[in-house]
């Protein structure tokens, strides 16, 4: 089965010049971690605010696990889905303990269990000893270790993850990635968008590059970069798809 | 349950951290009460309770300037002022005060006036006797002087409401001397002509067989409240308060977007409505607090300053309904403000500026009865007049919850409307 699965997407925002997806098309299998990449404005957020119910498309199907993004099943997917976007999204004014706490109020879990899987979390992300200090006054580092636990504590089968390691220091990079694998081992799938093609070339076992709302090309880092005469890495495979023009 | 009890204790802790939305929403609404109580405090009291200084120049010495006298300084209303420097006001003094604006009013009784009055009362006497077949025996003045008044002069900067008083008030006095004069001949000329009848049993002749008697009506008959400046002051200001509520929920839902915690909570299974519920409680419980807490001022710190003490009227749960009510249109309000502005800016500004108006034209600044017309038909569109009428009509009138229902219907119903209309915004959005 896969974990992800689209089909033809289409999207115009209101008032814009250009459709940000036109026919886009790509699947994962379950089980692995895979990586959405792409130059600024190819529709990598539209696609991911998509897969989540975000956004709604004008054409195109998506199914997550197979089960159809529509109405009616969005709440099912939603159970089997953390997104971390790619905002902070926790309250700054509150400490990352009454965040999380919220945020598992929010997904029904109370009292000791949830504030002992909360320190869980946090111990394993480093930062128990922050658990009462307010979020605005964080690392960004830290900021984006207590987004993605805010992201996982239903356990999702599906953690999406949109530029996790952006604005961050090597070490809680590392620790991020570190708990990626993890996570991919207990048998969960990972999609994960990324400017870091380095990082992505460490990490993914499947890759799909988009560009201008559609798909490029798509297979393993390895096999994208054998694949192609003048590649020796994953950011030469990018620059050969998309170009070398910049991007605003 | 647990989502909606979550967030009010969310809303709570970020309240709580949030030093400037406090003093925005407890500290500088008691100070704006108390501020507004103070100096509406004069005005308020023009027409009811302020004594004014009367500058009187009596050329007359007789029985009218007694009278006028009298009758001034028994209304309770008027200083009667009738020497200057220790020596006795000149027509020419009193003009100089009043033009200098050191006094609002002066009146002068002409000489002879008395003396006019008594003469047209015997001129009558004498008619009547004579028709009657009597002998008419009252002296009267050969010569009538012509335009013989009470001279007036007020303060340029008098209103004319004002004016209005005071001269009707005068003529009262006037017409008063001269009936009771006239009634003091009629009663001579009968005992001139029945004198054999002892002084004593002589009926006397009573003019007022008709009174005036002030009765309350509708469910306040019982209570005697005044509107004073802090029994419209407070609740008036309070309410204008309570919808400020509108900055920090705009502001609130816009840092919430902006950061990306909307799209958390939205990312979560089940329904947003239960997290805007909790929202929506969270902010009514703090428009409640605000607006007994102001109450409280009304009632305990107000009187310390010299002003009247605030009264709650007969219906404590009419009270608490109609503040839950206002609170639910205010953070409707707010909860609508922030889900159409995209900036703090925007949403802040508009949402200020809206509040002004809206409580300038619902009576809040000035009671709703003396705009004109077409101003208090629109006045009577903002919410804020609603919750004011529904307040006068506990406070004022000592009405209950059967009584304030249409404006609490009104209140809810905006409230409601204002929800549906962010819904369908937000909903919008995702397409």
């Amino acid at each position: 089965m896969n974990s992800i699965a689209v089909n033809d997407l289409h999207k115009t925002y209101a008032g814009a010049l250009t459709p940000s997806l036109r026919g886009l098309s790509f699947s994962f299998p379950e089980g692995k971690i895979a990586g959405l990449l792409g130059p600024n404005g190819a529709g990598k957020t539209t696609t991911i605010s998509i897969l989540c119910g975000l956004v709604k498309q004008d054409a195109g199907k998506v199914r997550i696990f197979d089960i159809p993004q529509e109405a009616g099943r969005r709440e099912q997917i939603k159970r089997v889905v953390g997104i971390v976007p790619q905002q902070i999204a926790l309250f700054p004014q509150l400490t990352a303990l009454e965040n999380l706490v919220y945020f598992g109020n929010l997904y029904g879990f109370k009292g000791k269990a949830l504030k002992d899987k909360v320190m869980g979390h946090l111990e394993a992300f480093g930062l128990e000893k922050a658990a009462n200090k307010e979020v605005g006054r964080f690392s960004g580092g830290m900021k984006r270790r207590t987004n993605i636990i805010a992201a996982i504590l239903h356990e999702p089968e599906l953690l999406v993850l949109d530029e996790p390691t952006a604005g961050v220091d090597v070490q809680s990079r590392s620790m991020i990635l570190q708990f990626l694998r993890e996570y991919n081992a207990k048998g969960n799938s990972v999609l994960y968008t990324s400017h870091l093609l380095e990082e992505a070339q460490q990490i993914c076992e499947d890759v799909a590059i988009m560009d201008e709302g559609k798909l490029v090309v798509q297979g393993s880092p390895a096999d994208l970069i054998n694949g192609l005469d003048d590649c020796r890495n994953l950011e030469d495979v990018f620059l050969h798809y998309t170009g070398h023009a910049v991007r605003d | 349950m647990l989502r909606l009890i979550a967030t009010i204790r969310k809303e709570w802790l970020l309240l709580r951290r949030d030093k400037a939305g406090l003093t925005l929403l407890f500290a500088m609404p008691l100070v704006l009460i108390t501020v507004m109580a103070l100096i509406q405090d004069a005005p308020f009291k023009d027409y009811q309770e302020v004594k004014f200084d009367i500058l009187t120049v009596d050329n007359d010495q007789g029985r009218l300037g007694r009278y006028i006298r009298e009758g001034l300084g028994a209304s309770g209303q008027f200083n009667v002022i009738d020497s200057f420097g220790q020596q006795p006001l000149t027509e020419e003094k009193a003009q100089s005060l009043i033009a200098e604006g050191a006094y609002k009013i002066s009146i002068t009784i002409p000489k002879g006036a008395t003396a006019e009055i008594v003469s047209n009362a015997n001129k009558i006497v004498n008619d009547i006797s004579k028709r009657m077949g009597l002998a008419s025996q009252l002296p009267v003045k050969a010569v009538v002087a012509d335009s013989l008044a009470v001279q007036l002069y007020f303060d340029p900067a008098s209103k004319k409401a004002f004016k209005s008083a005071i001269q009707q008030a005068l003529d009262n006095f006037l017409t008063q001397v001269q009936t009771d004069l006239l009634l003091e001949r009629i009663q001579m000329q009968l005992k001139s002509k029945d004198s054999a009848a002892a002084q004593d049993t002589f009926p006397a002749i009573k003019l007022k067989a008709v009174g005036l008697k002030e009765t309350g009506v509708g469910a306040g008959k019982q209570i005697d409240v005044i509107s004073n400046s802090v029994q419209h002051n407070v609740p008036a200001w309070s309410i204008f308060a309570m919808f400020f509520i509108v900055i920090p929920i705009a502001g609130n839902m816009i840092r919430e977007r902006e950061d990306g915690s909307l799209v958390r909570m939205k990312l979560i299974p089940g329904n947003y409505g239960s997290i805007l519920s909790g929202k929506l409680l969270f902010f009514v419980g703090i428009c409640v607090v605000q607006f007994y807490l102001m109450m409280l001022v009304g009632i305990y710190i107000l009187p310390m300053l010299g002003l009247p003490r605030l009264q709650l009227g007969g219906d404590h749960a009419a009270g608490l309904l109609t503040a839950a009510s206002i609170g639910v249109t205010a953070t409707a309000y707010g909860i609508l403000i922030g889900t159409l502005f995209k900036t703090p800016n925007q949403a802040l500004n508009f949402g200020a500026i809206s509040i002004v108006i809206l409580s300038a034209i619902g009576g809040i600044w000035i009671p709703l009865e003396i705009m004109p017309d077409t101003m208090q038909k629109i006045g009577r569109l903002s919410p804020l007049s609603w919750g004011l009428d529904a307040i006068n009509d506990i406070y004022l009138r000592n009405g209950n919850v059967g009584y304030i229902l249409p404006d609490i219907a009104r209140l809810l119903g905006c409230g409601a409307i204002m929800l549906a209309i962010a819904a369908i915004v937000e909903q919008r959005r995702i397409g």
